[in-house]
């Protein structure tokens, strides 16, 4: 073992990442984010860059240009959360976190929004994610070169590595060293696994498949202010501990420290271009029923796979008749969610699978093409923890209800419950558009997803599910239970190389107008079989690199630029920094 | 007949030739609190006990849950009493103490509380629930009933089924696609009844967990104050909780 890898794995754990400090910026008794030093900028003064949305995209790209001295205002539609007072260790009582206004779902295989896949207020859909932060793989950013399915990207997995890295000790990310894709190791050391988990692994192995601890980003360890986990299993409700992940703790508190104002209750209804330039001036929002316009000189959107096409579509003028930067009919096409059939096995010890937070283990042994499997890319397969209700819909997705619903329920202790990611792939006919006389509490006519799978789905679907049924048959399961749904959004404003396919250019760019940005996961050409959090987060911080390399060579603008170099990583310590 | 253990899983209903469970009065009642009509697998266990390790704002909100059963604002009397019928069905519930599913669903549609999506085909959820009773009666109706709620059971548990496997024809069905309605009305009643400490105790759930958290996460551990499953009766105390003498 060479000397740089003993090195190495001596400092997991106790790396500081050089240029973030949110860990140390939070309070040690409180965890609500510190607000009193934030700046507050008038809607008259045109801001560098206005952000709609805090969520993955949204916080980290605040973060980076604000630390790179640009003046910041993020639009948030929700409320900037206390978990102390605002989160509940309860399932019902967590409604809040997720976007919960009307929105219409169509087409032949109709998915489910709300609690399933939206997030609302600072911090977006991560305050609500299991924790899983996987990397995409090299494949993915080349799908219809090597597999003939998809799109490729305009960008490389080599253009996100570097990101990816930094966020994972940012995060920061724990889990065992990882084999598949760019094989890579974790800055922090894996979390112990509860005895399902374990179970799970054992049967997997016994069929020749290998399941890894992690990736999750949920500390392991202290990290800066932020407590270690505590295992309590209420990652999908929020975290009430901030050891787990989210812009809300990782990105927000050092954005407002480097200027970034974020500004929650906003509800941006309309993109403003003007005519005669082309540019977008600023934003049209409501806040406490009131209509405000926030001048800028740039516009991100990160409203994500929904909102953000909603936006665009409702955001009319002369121009763009059809919406803007939609003359091209593309915005809102190739939106994808991903297959997520769970699986639950009965065993005859207790598992009692609501401790320990619901990601766990994970194999992405399946996540490459295999002819013999006879369809096109893969799956992976993940631990995902159900609390009471989210079992007993699986119990009932099962056909079970009645006294036979009661029954499985009173033995919820004795069950464990795994489930696959399965990359679907985009389709033009999958998209968003804006539903026609139907509109929210603001006036605005609210958004229409039209979701059908196609053959290769409905294969690689089947597969997956398949394949989970063995694991637990080789693990000794005594009953299994097998319920249909779908995971995460992505795509709807896709990136690429060609304007009369995709909506922005590979920096992000709208291709019909020159300071209209999107940073969410809405500009993912596809989706692999990985959680998309931290591929959103590595985008959006590519993108304040381009955004920053551009406008320092404006040389028009006097800009107040920080001399901040990569500083040297430093070790955690007690000192909050 | 009764299962020997809960080891062995021949109590699942997908073991069993009928796929229908035993009769939960095989197990014992619950002596510690309270759960839905007393079924007791984990009989000396109330989660509610645990409250004073939970954060302020978990508790304010389970106990409000537990104390404060909201009236039903949202339907009207006809309504409620073919929906009240139908939610217990659904649950089971055929005596008390029974969670009341349909206070719970009534308050969220009254205060607009819905879930951030309506499908394409469907209405409203609100109007889904007022179309739903309707349903129902004309389901019944068709069993030459005069409507849901005075029908027999057996009646009232095969349209039940009908709307599970989205078999229901005819008035308001054709419509409304059942299999959808029952997505949407079995999620709202799925996320009232396992929302309630007594459905906690009964399925030995060990219930927010904050500032305290969990240590001991392998096969077959639990925290001293987790609840213990118990496969037999109390001699003494069930037969007397039930009313029955000197057995």
């Amino acid at each position: 073992m060479s000397r740089r890898h003993e090195l190495r794995t001596l400092l997991r754990g106790a790396v500081r990442p050089p240029d973030n400090d949110s860990a140390f910026l939070l309070d040690v008794h409180r965890r609500a984010v510190p607000q009193d030093r934030m700046a507050r900028y008038d809607d008259a003064y045109s801001v560098d860059l206005v952000i709609v949305g805090a969520g993955a995209g949204g916080g980290t790209l605040a973060q980076r240009l604000a630390r790179r001295g640009w003046k910041v205002a993020v639009l948030e539609s929700g409320p900037f959360w206390d978990p102390d007072e605002d989160w509940v260790s309860d399932e019902a009582g967590s409604h809040r976190l997720y976007w919960t206004d009307e929105r219409i779902t169509g087409g032949s295989d109709p998915v489910e929004l709300g609690k399933n896949n939206s997030g609302h207020g600072v911090g977006g859909s991560m305050v609500h994610y299991a924790g899983y932060c996987p990397r995409f793989h090299p494949s993915d950013f080349e799908v219809r070169s090597r597999d003939g399915v998809g799109e490729d990207w305009p960008i490389r997995y080599w253009d996100l590595k570097p990101h990816y890295e930094r966020l994972e000790l940012e995060l920061p990310v724990s889990g065992d060293h990882w084999p598949w894709g760019d094989p890579h190791r974790y800055p922090h050391t894996p979390h112990p696994i509860a005895g399902g988990a374990d179970g799970a692994r054992g049967g997997a192995k016994k069929l020749g498949i290998e399941m890894r601890v992690g990736p999750v980003g949920i500390t392991n360890g202290a990290f800066g202010n932020r407590p270690h986990c505590i295992y309590r299993g209420f990652c999908l409700q929020g975290c009430k501990v901030n050891a787990k992940a989210s812009p809300l703790v990782t990105h927000i508190p050092d954005a407002i420290e480097h200027g970034a104002e974020i500004r929650p209750h906003c509800m941006v209804t309309e993109v403003v271009v003007d005519d005669s330039s082309g540019r977008v001036t600023g934003v049209r929002y409501i806040h406490n029923g009131a209509e405000r316009f926030q001048r800028a000189d740039a516009v991100a959107v990160a409203g994500y796979s929904i909102e953000t096409p909603r936006l665009f579509l409702n955001s009319t003028s002369r121009r763009f008749p059809h919406g803007l930067a939609n003359n091209n009919d593309q915005v809102g096409r190739c939106v994808m969610v991903q297959g997520a059939p769970q699986v639950a096995g009965r065993f005859p010890d207790e598992m009692r699978m609501y401790k320990a937070p619901p990601p766990e283990i994970c194999s992405e042994q399946f996540y490459e093409t295999d002819e013999r499997r006879g369809f096109a890319r893969g799956f992976s397969i993940q631990t995902v923890g159900p609390l009471p209700i989210e079992h007993a819909q699986h119990v009932l997705g099962h056909g079970h209800w009645g006294a036979a619903l009661r029954e499985y329920m009173r033995d919820y202790n004795h069950w464990y419950t795994l489930g696959i990611l399965s990359e679907l792939l985009p389709l033009p006919e999958n998209r968003v558009t804006v539903a026609h006389g139907v509109s929210d509490q603001n006036g605005i006519p609210v958004a229409r997803m039209d979701y059908s799978q196609c053959e290769n789905d409905r294969k690689n679907i089947a597969y997956g599910k398949q394949t989970l049924h063995d694991i637990f048959q080789a693990a000794g399961a005594q009953d299994v239970l097998v319920t249909d749904r779908y995971a995460h959004l992505v795509g709807g404003c896709r990136m690429g190389s060609d304007p009369e396919r995709s909506v922005v250019d590979s920096d992000h760019r709208a291709w019909e107008v020159p300071n209209l940005f999107i940073a969410d996961g809405s500009v993912m050409p596809t989706q692999g079989s990985a959680n998309p959090a931290l591929t959103i987060m590595a985008l959006a911080a590519r993108l304040a690199e381009r955004l920053a390399l551009k406008h320092a060579g404006e040389s028009s603008v006097q800009r107040r630029h920080l001399p901040r170099g990569r500083s040297r990583p430093a070790l955690t310590g007690a000192d909050a920094g | 007949m009764p299962a020997r253990d809960f080891r062995a899983a021949e109590h699942l209903p997908n073991l069993r030739p009928d796929r229908q469970p035993a009769s939960p009065e095989e197990l014992p009642r619950q002596r510690n609190g309270v759960t839905p009509q007393m079924h007791g697998r984990y009989p000396d266990y109330n989660v509610l006990d645990e409250a004073e390790h939970w954060d302020e704002a978990t508790r304010r909100l389970v106990f409000e849950r537990v104390e404060n059963t909201p009236p039903i604002r949202f339907f009207t009397d006809t309504e409620a009493r073919t929906l009240g019928i139908f939610c217990d069905l659904v649950m089971a519930q055929d005596r008390e103490p029974k969670v009341a599913v349909l206070n719970m669903v009534d308050a969220k549609l009254f205060d607009g509380q819905l879930d951030g999506f309506r499908y394409a085909d469907m209405p409203d959820d609100r109007e889904t629930w007022r179309r739903l009773a309707v349903g129902l009666d004309a389901a019944a109706r068709q069993h030459g009933a005069g409507d849901f709620a005075s029908a027999p059971t057996e009646v009232q548990m095969r349209v039940v089924d009908a709307l599970a496997k989205g078999e229901l024809r005819g008035e308001v069905w054709d419509q409304m696609p059942p299999a959808k309605t029952w997505k949407v009305v079995s999620r709202a009643i799925l996320s009232a009844f396992y929302s309630h400490p007594w459905a906690w105790n009964e399925i030995g759930f060990g219930g927010p967990a904050y500032p305290r958290g969990y240590a001991r996460l392998g096969v077959g551990q639990r925290e001293s104050w987790e609840g213990a499953a118990a496969f037999e009766r109390d001699a003494a105390k069930d037969t007397e909780q039930r009313g029955v003498q000197g057995t």
